[in-house]
């Protein structure tokens, strides 16, 4: 599959300081990529030196296949972006905003307009001015700007940010249908687990200005793990047990009070069996599901969150 | 880059524009008459009401308060622009950041120096239409003096075209910021009033021309910077 975004060593710094660090991301044609982070992790910089607003600090960004650089944006006519929140000139109308962008891109196709207008069902107030448009209409409005010179690259920067629930349905239905329809690549950046994971294909998870993995999500789906936790007020002489008496290797200590059991063929019952014949009082028992919030909770966090293991032989959980 | 040129403008809130405009030469048509009949007329030593030659040097000085309006497109081209965030979207497009700043640059220049052209012969109209009627200025204009007029008016127009470009670079591109560009217009405007106040003797064609190379030099930084100190 070609890739429609590559980057090599993609830093950027301010002021001495690392925004971005060395980014290597790589977009096939034809998928939704979300990138995932917390705020302030990097991603509108990122999605910035993308679409030439910012320069980078160093590395490379090959667009199509063609480095992007300041004396040769030509790519740039094969992408839209809204990034940070849709801008616009807010004393001109709908229509006059569209037919300077457009004209910028020497793309002259009138009804090309009116077609991107009625796609984001803003027909009929295109000679409003956009100062009276809600944000969620401006964020439509800017959806048709990205789409209007039908892009093979849309930038999408927290699209639904802003929006309210049917709104949110809507920009998700909409990205779906350019993208099935019309075969747009879509970057897409979030800090919402929940809202990229039901558009995107791929997720790249950036923390402190770095991209820490690039996932596919049926893959992450498949590495779902079941565990099964353990409160109780005696961890060395549990986690003892667990390993000498079941067997049990694969577990962590969380939160020093908290015992993960990731061994698959160990049940409730067994470990209660053991721990109540051994007189270890059990202040909580209970079979867990991790969840993709879980999987990527501890992918930003950088698994900070989750205590080291103990000193008694124990492995990290593989998946972990 | 006449395209660009014609975006600039198409962006700009025009209505606000032309008003300004409109003031700008409503003011300084009358200027002239007004500072002949009212403000010199008790000086003895002014003599600019004396020939239509002598009025010349006033028209010269009152046309420099174009400098006011370049300060403004600069406010509405740049510094709105980037407040706005507006000029994300130019540098999302295929063009280098250099060929836009050119191409706001050369607007500005060419709309100031059509607004000082329009100004200068609406003001020289006026004031002979005035002189018809109240006696302003002695005598009566010569075909030198019109001659004279006319080529004054196109050198001065293209000189406060270029002037007005001054406080391009660090006011409008660098720091960004409305109050410093319009009082270095301001002070630029009165250089030859505050010269005179300090009794130093400037050759005025001189002056203008040192401002002229200023607005150049400004303007040719701005363009050749504007990815170092132009990024959002």
């Amino acid at each position: 599959m070609n890739s429609v975004i590559r980057t090599y060593e993609l830093t950027k710094t301010v002021k001495g300081k690392h925004i971005v660090s060395n980014i290597h991301l790589h977009v096939k044609q034809g998928e939704i990529y979300g990138l995932l982070g917390p705020n302030g992790a990097g991603k509108t910089t990122i999605m910035k030196m993308l679409t030439g607003l910012i320069i980078p600090t160093s590395g490379e960004i090959m667009l199509f296949g063609r480095k992007l650089a300041e004396t040769s944006k030509e790519s740039l006519k094969r992408v839209g972006s809204i990034i940070e929140y849709p801008i616009f000139f807010e004393h001109l109308t709908a229509m006059e905003n569209l037919q300077i962008h457009c004209e910028y891109l020497g793309f002259y196709d009138k009804k090309a307009i009116h077609r991107a207008l009625d796609m984001v069902q803003l027909k009929g107030i295109e000679n409003q001015k956009v100062k009276d448009f809600s944000l969620g209409m401006k964020q439509r409005l800017g959806i048709a700007r990205a789409a209007i010179t039908k892009p093979e690259l849309i930038v999408l920067d927290e699209p639904t940010n802003g929006l309210d629930p049917i709104g949110i349905k809507d920009m998700r239905d909409l990205i779906r249908t350019l993208n099935l329809e019309y075969g747009i690549t879509f970057l897409i950046s979030s800090h919402i687990l929940g809202e990229i994971e039901q558009v995107a294909d791929r997720i790249g998870v950036i923390r402190n200005g770095r991209l820490v993995n690039e996932v596919s999500l049926p893959d992450i789906r498949q590495q779902r793990t079941d565990y099964i936790e353990l409160v109780t007020s005696n961890v060395p002489r549990t986690a003892y047990l667990l390993e000498h008496e079941l067997h049990i290797t694969n577990m962590k200590i969380v939160q020093g009070k908290k015992i993960r059991i990731y061994d698959e063929g160990i049940s409730v019952g067994q470990i209660s069996r053991l721990l109540v014949s051994q007189n270890i009082e059990i202040e909580e028992i209970q079979k867990h599901t991790s969840t993709l919030e879980d999987y990527f909770y501890h992918q930003i966090q950088g698994g900070e969150q989750l205590d080291q293991v103990n000193g008694t032989g124990m492995e990290k959980a593989g998946t972990h | 880059m006449i395209k660009l040129m014609e975006l600039e403008w198409r962006k700009l809130e025009r209505t606000k524009v032309i008003g300004e405009v409109i003031f700008y030469w409503v003011i300084m048509m009358f200027l002239p008459v007004f500072f002949i009949k009212v403000v010199f007329a008790e000086l003895p030593t002014v003599d600019f009401g004396d020939s239509y030659a002598a009025a010349l040097d006033l028209m010269l000085l009152i046309q420099a308060g174009n400098l006011l309006f370049g300060a403004s497109l600069i406010n509405h081209v740049f510094i709105e622009e980037y407040k706005n965030k507006t000029i994300a979207l130019s540098f999302g497009y295929p063009l280098s950041r250099q060929k836009l700043v050119m191409a706001k640059v050369l607007f500005i220049a060419v709309a100031v120096f059509c607004c000082t052209l329009v100004s200068f012969l609406l003001a020289g109209v006026t004031t002979y239409a005035v002189d018809q009627v109240q006696d302003v200025i002695s005598g009566v204009p010569t075909l030198a003096d019109l001659l004279t007029y006319a080529a004054r008016m196109i050198i001065h127009s293209i000189m406060i075209a270029l002037a007005s470009l001054i406080p391009l670079f660090a006011f409008g591109l660098w720091i960004r910021l409305v109050i410093p560009t319009v009082i270095c217009a301001i002070v630029l405007m009165q250089l030859p009033t505050i010269f005179s106040m300090l009794r130093i003797t400037v050759n005025t064609d001189l002056l203008y021309s040192i401002l002229s190379i200023l607005g150049v030099a400004s303007a040719v930084l701005s363009v050749k910077l504007v990815n170092k100190v132009g990024d959002l």
